[in-house]
């Protein structure tokens, strides 16, 4: 089919579309340099070496070294591991809890549904970051406590959106249809219904990993997530903060990394939105 | 014989009654047309057979046997067995009628799935001649997805889902209020004959009488939840007893001699 568009029209449309690939390849970019962090990263990132400490960029050491002497790229490009690679194990286990607690909640309703909203709503009382700070203190510091805690907060509101996205749909003819044609619940869900969840939930994950990265710097900054050795972010910002005056990159460095990737999962869900046309929550 | 019969069907919102003591019954083959206003019942009615009432109507009372089996005594395996292959469905909203993601074949295909053993090459072929027969000739209709059609053609897609696994009962529910007059006709001679042609019953939702009068046997006249006259078509368009089922004569425009306002249907008939 041909269609025919005044000139600037088309500018206007393929815009979005340009920016949004350019937004996925970034992503990708950063999920690869995660990946293969440990093989591209030119030195150990927990290598002690005093002699070299807050050393200046250099061609040795691109970033400069910290105040043990450890190459801050390696602990950068490594760090992702544990700060983005965590983020996204997070979003995912959220995911897994919260698709199908939404599914069941608004598909069957009734007493079962009362029961997981209350609990939505007793977690939605109070803001993510103290329930998060509150668990992994109780639990004890480490990744492993902050990730289950922060999973705690987190599936709440993928079971909502699911499960209001599952309420309106349930309404339509189509979903009746495909009762009455005798299709068991599990395929009605799968086939006709989780499809329609999925730009609903596409948009809201990469908001939401962004916000995800920034609660994990966030706890670890204040030690309640990866412990030393480990590098981390968060971490990193924190160690930094006794040498900033001398050696500012111990901490501009790791702000500029949580910043660059806040910033791109940010535009791409932004993008993401207007692309799969969901509405605005 | 009846294939469906409705006895005493009773239907309550909480404490409102929406449905109240409504009888009726549909032979094998038979036309019934239920005519009421909106809010009289009938759409609710139709909706308690293939029990997809929406979760806060229930039934307090009455009984709905089809073919001789009371539906609500079956188990859920049993009634699905039956819904889709013996009692179908075509709504008055066309474009709400299909999956907006899904080509119609693919539909079609698995409804025949679910209740036949055909092989995947036979169920093809039944569904390219189901829409063959609702004058869907092309094989691009099969592959379409639902907004690529039109109005009338994606209601007579819905028909021809309907009616691929030759039901015993059709329930149209206003399947022409949607549809421009043409369309509209269109899809009520495409019911007329596929019933022909299978020998279903068809019940048949409705507020606009002209058709009730073109292709129903039996009429059915609800008002307020209530059956308030039923017979045969002949038998209420020349001698209607009840005052309601009057006024509903009276409110249909005529074509010549337009009177200078049309009569009001009171809330309470004298």
């Amino acid at each position: 089919m041909i269609v025919v568009r005044p000139n600037n029209v088309t500018k206007n449309i393929k815009r979005p579309q340009f920016k949004l690939f350019g937004m996925i390849v970034l992503l990708g970019l950063i999920i690869i340099l995660t990946l293969v962090a440990p093989l591209i990263a030119p030195y150990d990132p927990t290598e002690v070496q005093l002699t070299e400490r807050l050393k200046p960029m250099s061609s040795e050491n691109l970033l400069g070294t910290d105040h043990m002497g450890r190459d801050i790229l390696s602990r950068i490009l490594v760090g992702a591991q544990t700060t983005v690679g965590t983020s996204i194990l997070v979003i995912v286990l959220a995911l897994s809890i919260g698709l199908p607690v939404g599914l069941i909640s608004g598909y069957i309703g009734g007493a079962l549904d009362r029961f997981f909203m209350r609990i939505v709503d007793a977690l939605l009382a109070f803001p993510d970051f103290i329930i998060a700070i509150v668990l992994s203190g109780l639990l004890g510091p480490g990744m492993f406590n902050l990730v289950l805690a922060l999973v705690v907060v987190k599936w709440v509101s993928y079971a909502r959106l699911v499960r209001s996205t599952v309420i309106s749909e349930n309404q339509k003819e189509y979903i009746a249809v495909a009762k009455i044609n005798g299709l068991s619940s599990i395929k009605i869900l799968s086939k006709h219904m989780i499809p329609h969840v999925v730009g609903n939930l596409v948009v809201y994950a990469s908001l939401d990993l962004g916000k995800v990265i920034l609660v994990i710097a966030s706890l670890s900054y204040i030690g309640l997530g990866a412990q030393p050795p480990t590098p981390e972010w968060g971490a990193m910002l924190n160690e930094g903060r006794n040498f900033f005056h001398n050696a500012p990159q111990l901490m501009y460095i790791p702000g500029i990394a949580i910043m660059l990737v806040v910033l791109i999962l940010n535009l791409l869900g932004d993008l993401l939105r207007d692309r799969l046309d969901v509405k605005n929550k | 014989m009846a294939i469906l019969t409705i006895d005493h069907l009773t239907i309550n919102h909480e404490d409102t009654i929406l449905v109240n003591q409504v009888n009726f019954s549909i032979a094998e083959g038979e036309w019934l047309a239920l005519v009421g206003e909106s809010g009289s019942g009938k759409s609710i009615t139709a909706s308690s057979i293939g029990g997809i009432l929406p979760k806060e109507l229930k039934i307090v009372s009455g009984r709905i046997s089809f073919n001789g089996a009371d539906l609500s005594n079956m188990t859920e395996k049993e009634y699905r067995r039956i819904r889709g292959k013996e009692i179908s469905y075509v709504f008055q909203d066309y474009q709400g009628a299909f999956t907006p993601f899904i080509k119609l074949g693919n539909q079609i295909d698995e409804l025949l799935k679910t209740h036949t053993t055909l092989s995947k090459k036979e169920r093809k072929k039944a569904a390219l001649s189901i829409l063959k027969d609702v004058n869907l000739f092309d094989e691009r209709i099969y592959n379409s997805y639902p907004f690529q059609l039109s109005g009338g053609q994606l209601q007579r897609a819905a028909i021809a889902m309907a009616v691929v696994l030759k039901p015993k009962l059709l329930i149209a529910d206003e399947p022409t209020t949607a549809l421009d007059s043409m369309s509209a006709s269109r899809v009520l001679g495409l019911i007329a004959k596929l019933k022909q042609q299978m020998g279903c019953a068809v019940l048949f939702i409705t507020h606009d009488l002209r058709h009730v009068k073109k292709y129903a046997n039996q009429v059915a006249i609800m008002k307020q939840g209530k059956v308030v006259e039923q017979g045969s078509k002949e038998s209420i368009f020349e001698n209607p007893q009840h005052d309601y089922t009057k006024q509903l004569f009276a409110a249909i425009p005529p074509l010549r001699e337009t009177p200078s306002r049309l009569f009001m249907i009171s809330e309470n008939p004298a």
